[in-house]
């Protein structure tokens, strides 16, 4: 007769004959272990598993760890009564013991120590930056000497989906920054009866550094992250070794058609993004100051003077330059694992960002030295 | 337990159909699976063992037919019924399929932390216990998946499959891509849980070495059919094109000492 599931373990009075019962089984380990815990098992010992149901490694492994904790080396204790198939399983466990020993918790490093590490990760890596930038503009410079190299499909297609593709969220965002910058200043200009030098402020604002920093942003979100993310993937499956391997520059056939395809796409986008700004700033100056489109775009002809067009434009490239060359090496670079993809893109958005920012600062200090 | 009731059958697949558009790559399959055996299932390819794989394990619907597992219908049965089964088998899939945020023990440690109440420490022992049944050493248990070589890889999927003391083992391809040693090894350790654990296995897998050394039982899948059915050397010696052709490297290497033990 089987006895009761929960009776799984009764122990002589003297503690020297310990008899298993019922399902010593990995879902009953809680209650096997609190029963083996009350349990005060005495030597010589004897252990009993003939009204054992079942056995598993799970089940063996605790009551072998509770022998250990009283003091009982399994090897002296005398096992009986276990079926053949029990009494594997108990085999395979205490033949496995030894190596069972606790592992060494890995080593606790220090915050300062951390912080070292840090600082020498964001070294490496900057000069890693500074080294990939040099490929690429050797790749460039192979170009000039052998243009028959350039991946035109590639460029095209790169284009397409960093541009063309971009257009309308660009349009959207520079949109409504020039609603809210043309409303803000509305809101101060109106104080002193000055509606009319909001059109100085969103247009060279909007020129110099709005649309700029604005496109750059949602390029680096975008198309960085894509660049970064597609020739991860690509590095993962072997494809970029696929490609070195059939004599061919990975270089020449993914990293300059996406970094030449940001160059031009970034000017061109700051463009259109400059444009619709100035429409949103437009429709406010029209609804709230009473400034009609005709004079808008008057007063902007006088105001606005190309240079600070031309001081907003010539920094695309460049900001173009530092997500592409981000994206593409810590795309390049990716660990081989699906989890380093990951980490490095959102690395790539962070990176380029921040970089981002920093070049627009170089440049707000070069402008003013250079008296632009 | 095996003892009592080796006879008992714990995968039942009856006239599985399976097509993907106009394409049946399964007309009418069935088979059975035995406790305790180590059961393998070949196939050219497209043949869809991996298909039906995941068929048996409820990842894919086949069009037509019934899968039992344990008893319970995986296609049939409600909800938590399968949830209940799947915590009885472990899978291990081609390339592992860790997890590559965490590192290898914790890998092993999640369906226990899912499914059990065991307390952490208890738990940890298990991992260790797991890592060693599944032949990595102690410290691997730190490492992250990708630190890895692919036999050790392969080894900690078998660990993480192990965690709940399946009943039943469904490996896919477990020796593909290892080195010709590595692999033996795993075949070893794989025969070492059929007959020390009592666990059922059941493999896809494309190596001769591993079927003609420790495999009880073949199913041979040809023309959306089960072809053939029985012990890896009678099926070796049955008289048909493809199979004929499948054993054939074996015995153009079998001129070598252990042909005459009848491949």
């Amino acid at each position: 007769m089987p006895p009761p599931a929960d009776d799984h373990l009764a122990v002589s009075g003297d503690g020297r004959q310990m008899s298993l019962a019922g399902e010593w089984r990995l879902p009953k380990l809680p209650a096997l272990a609190s029963a083996l815990a009350a349990a005060r098992p005495g030597s010589p010992l004897t252990v009993d598993g003939e009204r054992l149901i079942s056995l598993d490694s799970a089940a063996a492994l605790e009551l072998i760890r509770a022998l250990d904790a009283a003091g009982l080396d399994a090897d002296s204790v005398s096992w009986q009564g276990f079926s053949p198939p029990h009494r594997r399983v108990l085999d395979d466990v205490l033949r496995r013991r030894a190596s069972l020993a606790e592992a060494v918790p890995p080593k606790q490093s220090r915050w300062l120590a951390e912080i070292g590490r840090h600082a020498l990760v964001i070294y490496r890596q900057g000069l890693d930056h500074l080294s990939f930038m040099g490929e690429t503009l050797t790749a460039f410079l192979e170009l000039l000497v052998a243009p028959r190299r350039l991946r035109l499909r590639e460029l095209t297609t790169q284009l397409e989906q960093a541009c063309l593709n971009a257009i309308p969220v660009v349009v959207l965002v520079t949109l409504l920054i020039g609603v809210v910058f043309a409303y803000l200043l509305g809101l101060q200009a109106e104080q002193y009866g000055a509606n009319i030098f909001v059109v100085d402020g969103v247009g060279i604002g909007m020129s110099r550094e709005f649309a700029p920093i604005i496109v750059a942003v949602i390029i680096a979100g975008r198309s960085g992250a894509a660049f970064t993310a597609q020739l991860g993937s690509m590095r993962l499956t072997e494809e970029i070794d696929a490609i070195r391997t059939l004599g061919l520059s990975p270089m020449q056939v993914l990293v300059v058609p996406r970094v030449l395809a940001l160059l031009i796409a970034l000017p061109l986008l700051s463009f259109i993004g400059l444009v619709s700004g100035l429409v949103g700033a437009a429709l406010v100056a029209d609804a709230m100051l009473g400034i009609p489109p005709v004079s808008f775009a008057e007063r902007l002809h006088d105001a606005l003077d190309i240079t600070h067009v031309w001081a907003g434009l010539i920094k695309t490239p460049v900001f173009a330059l530092a997500i592409s060359v981000i994206a593409c090496r810590l795309g390049m670079h990716v660990g081989r694992d699906t989890r380093a993809v990951g980490l490095a893109t959102t690395s790539t958005v962070v990176q380029s960002i921040v970089n981002v920012i920093l070049l627009d600062a170089a440049f707000a200090v070069l402008f003013q030295e250079l008296g632009i | 337990m095996p003892a009592v009731d080796s006879r008992e059958t714990v995968i039942e697949v009856e006239g599985i159909v399976t097509r993907f558009g106009a394409n049946a790559v399964h007309d009418g399959v069935s088979f059975s699976v035995e406790r305790g055996t180590l059961v393998a299932l070949i196939g050219g390819s497209g043949t869809g063992k991996s298909v039906l794989l995941r068929e048996i394990i409820g990842l894919h619907r086949p069009t037509e037919g019934v899968v039992r597992v344990l008893g319970t219908d995986m296609w049939r049965a409600p909800a938590e019924q399968v949830a209940a089964v799947r915590r009885r088998f472990g899978m291990t899939f081609q390339d592992g399929a860790l997890f590559s945020s965490l590192t290898v023990a914790q890998n092993v440690a999640v369906p226990l932390a899912e499914h059990t109440s065991i307390e952490p420490r208890m738990r940890e022992h298990l991992v260790r216990l797991r890592l060693a049944q599944a032949g990595l050493p102690a410290d691997a248990g730190a490492k992250m998946p990708s630190e890895l070589s692919g036999g050790m890889r392969k080894r900690a999927a078998l660990a993480r499959a192990l965690a709940l003391e399946p009943e039943i083992l469904f490996l896919d391809e477990p020796t593909s891509g290892l080195d010709p040693t590595t692999a033996r090894a795993f075949d070893a350790l794989v025969r070492s849980l059929v007959d020390n654990l009592g666990i059922t296995v059941f493999l896809v897998t494309h190596d001769l070495d591993t079927l003609l050394t420790v495999v009880d039982r073949l199913i041979v899948l040809a023309g959306g059919k089960v072809l053939a059915d029985g012990p890896p050397r009678e099926i070796a010696r049955l008289d048909d094109a493809w199979i004929r052709s499948y054993f054939a490297i074996r015995t153009m290497v079998g001129a070598s000492p252990d042909s005459s033990d009848g491949s």
